[in-house]
């Protein structure tokens, strides 16, 4: 077996020159061409996860925590540098997974399910559970257009959460939905983290949070890397340097 | 070779999806509607009673079989303007999606094109009970049916891939997309019949420039002329369709991964 679940090496991520153009500005503005801003969002981080372990990300707003995980769940292309899952099954869980929001809540839980790698078969055994878990009422048979945001993110966490995949990238869901189903989630969180063969990404502004599940944190600064090692000791450089 | 071998591959993983959510996407189409699955066949008809009447009563056409003349050419055409029109948002409007999931984004214009087929043959279906109600022969030639809509099928798909792209990136497109359809709406006779009404080079160029005009001119010939259709011209258009996806799937496999962080 592999000893690492993923490795990126020397990722480079910028959106430099994919502004919208128009047509006439693609035909007729050659001349006074508009300097392009390049942001780089994700500068040459190299990191190697091993199976199992959970890594924390912790960086101001803006520091590529986000496009870092995109990147790794396969939604941007780096580039520079390479990404590398082993194979492993993967999903992204951020507030909301992608939705068709004409569509049923149930109709949903298949169609995400089938993008996330999984047969109809297996998701019909597990639909009943993710209902369940969601725990939003007759809400599920109507389009997730008319779910209130709360809905939407605990029917999201629960399809994540219950069609459990390989690696699983965590964005800025601690705290999703009402006091009970935060508890719920939380809980259930930890438990899908703690299960030995799980690697888990967490992106969070808590530190209190990462302190708790992570094995080991990241410190994200302007896409680079500015610390990595033990949760304790990166996680207080980190409350000093945003208390300065 | 390696485009297409990975083409194939995600069509294998994904066509189940495609399935499963055009399924879902005509299901949401009809539910929140007040006459349910009708406007399916609602639709078709009125649009082929409203030309029957325009250009069969009062410009006075004197087409042998004039109604199901004009649902042939209806039928083609809203295929494929809905495969143009909704190719060129698509990306922007699975906005949700795309941001969250990866998906090869071809698939998202198969499930697209899934709905417009079944749309399409329920068109068809009207045509079959009229041509019963008319009297219109049947014969063997009508088989030709399948080879000529793969034809449609792959030149649409073709175009729809390469706007696909472009839509991304250029906001305006679907305002030129707009004019141009317009344009081969008229050019295409969905209504007329460009070899009777149209003489000498034009009709010939109508006729082989255009794709639609061509291809529904073929589903008339089979259907209700019983005539050979023109298998140097399906070949050539087949080929062309072909050249089209092959491009279309290229540029989809290098920038896909791009989309996400433009819209």
């Amino acid at each position: 077996m592999e000893k690492y679940a993923i490795t990126v090496d020397d990722l480079h991520i910028s959106y430099k020159g994919l502004k919208k153009m128009s047509i006439r500005s693609t035909f007729f503005n050659k001349k006074n061409k508009e300097k392009v801003d390049i942001i780089k969002a994700v500068n040459g981080v190299s990191l190697k996860i091993e199976k199992g372990k959970i890594l924390g990300i912790i960086g101001k707003n803006g520091s590529g925590k986000s496009t870092m995980l995109r990147a790794i769940a396969g939604i941007f292309s780096p580039d520079k540098g390479s990404i590398n899952l082993y194979g492993n099954s993967i999903s992204l869980l951020s507030i909301g997974v992608g939705f068709n929001k004409k569509l049923t809540g149930r109709e949903n839980i298949y169609l995400s399910g089938l993008l996330l790698g999984f047969t109809e078969d297996e998701i019909r055994k597990k639909e009943k559970q993710i209902i369940d878990f969601a725990d939003i009422g007759k809400f599920i048979y109507k389009p997730v257009r008319m779910y209130s945001t709360g809905m939407h993110s605990k029917l999201a966490f629960a399809i994540t959460a219950i069609l459990e995949t390989d690696i699983m990238l965590i964005d800025e869901v601690l705290s999703v939905g009402d006091i009970q189903f935060r508890k719920k989630s939380y809980n259930k969180m930890k438990e899908l983290i703690s299960a030995e063969h799980r690697t888990v990404i967490i992106v969070s502004h808590s530190t209190e949070n990462l302190k708790e599940l992570c094995d080991e944190v990241l410190w994200l600064h302007n896409g680079k890397i500015k610390m990595i090692g033990k949760p304790e000791e990166v996680l207080k450089k980190y409350e000093e340097f945003m208390g300065n | 070779m390696k485009d297409i071998t990975k083409f194939i591959k995600n069509l294998k993983l994904y066509f189940k999806y495609a399935i499963r959510s055009a399924k879902a996407e005509l299901k949401s189409e009809i539910t929140d509607s007040y006459l349910n699955w009708l406007w399916w066949i609602i639709e078709p008809l009125s649009f082929m009673l409203i030309y029957a009447f325009v250009f069969g009563y009062v410009f006075k056409n004197t087409e042998q079989y004039f109604i199901p003349f004009v649902l042939i050419g209806i039928t083609v055409w809203e295929f494929f303007s809905r495969m143009i029109n909704g190719s060129v948002k698509l990306v922007l409007n699975n906005k949700d999606l795309i941001t969250k999931v990866y998906i090869p984004k071809y698939v998202l214009l198969l499930s697209k094109s899934l709905t417009y087929l079944f749309k399409l043959f329920i068109s068809f279906g009207i045509l079959v009970i009229i041509m019963i109600f008319l009297n219109v022969p049947f014969t063997l030639k009508m088989l030709y049916f399948i080879p000529i809509l793969f034809t449609l099928y792959v030149i649409s798909f073709g175009i729809g891939l390469i706007l696909m792209h472009y839509g991304v990136y250029i906001q305006d497109l679907s305002n030129l997309t707009n004019i141009v359809l317009r344009c081969v709406f008229y050019l295409s006779g969905v209504f007329y019949n460009i070899s009777t009404r149209i003489e000498g080079i034009i009709q010939v160029f109508l006729l082989q420039v255009n794709p639609v005009a061509f291809l529904m001119n073929e589903f008339r010939k089979i259907l209700i002329y019983n005539t050979t259709p023109s298998f140097e011209g399906l070949l050539f258009w087949l080929a062309i369709g072909s050249v089209l996806t092959y491009i279309g799937i290229h540029i989809i496999h290098e920038n896909e991964n791009s989309y996400a962080k433009v819209i």
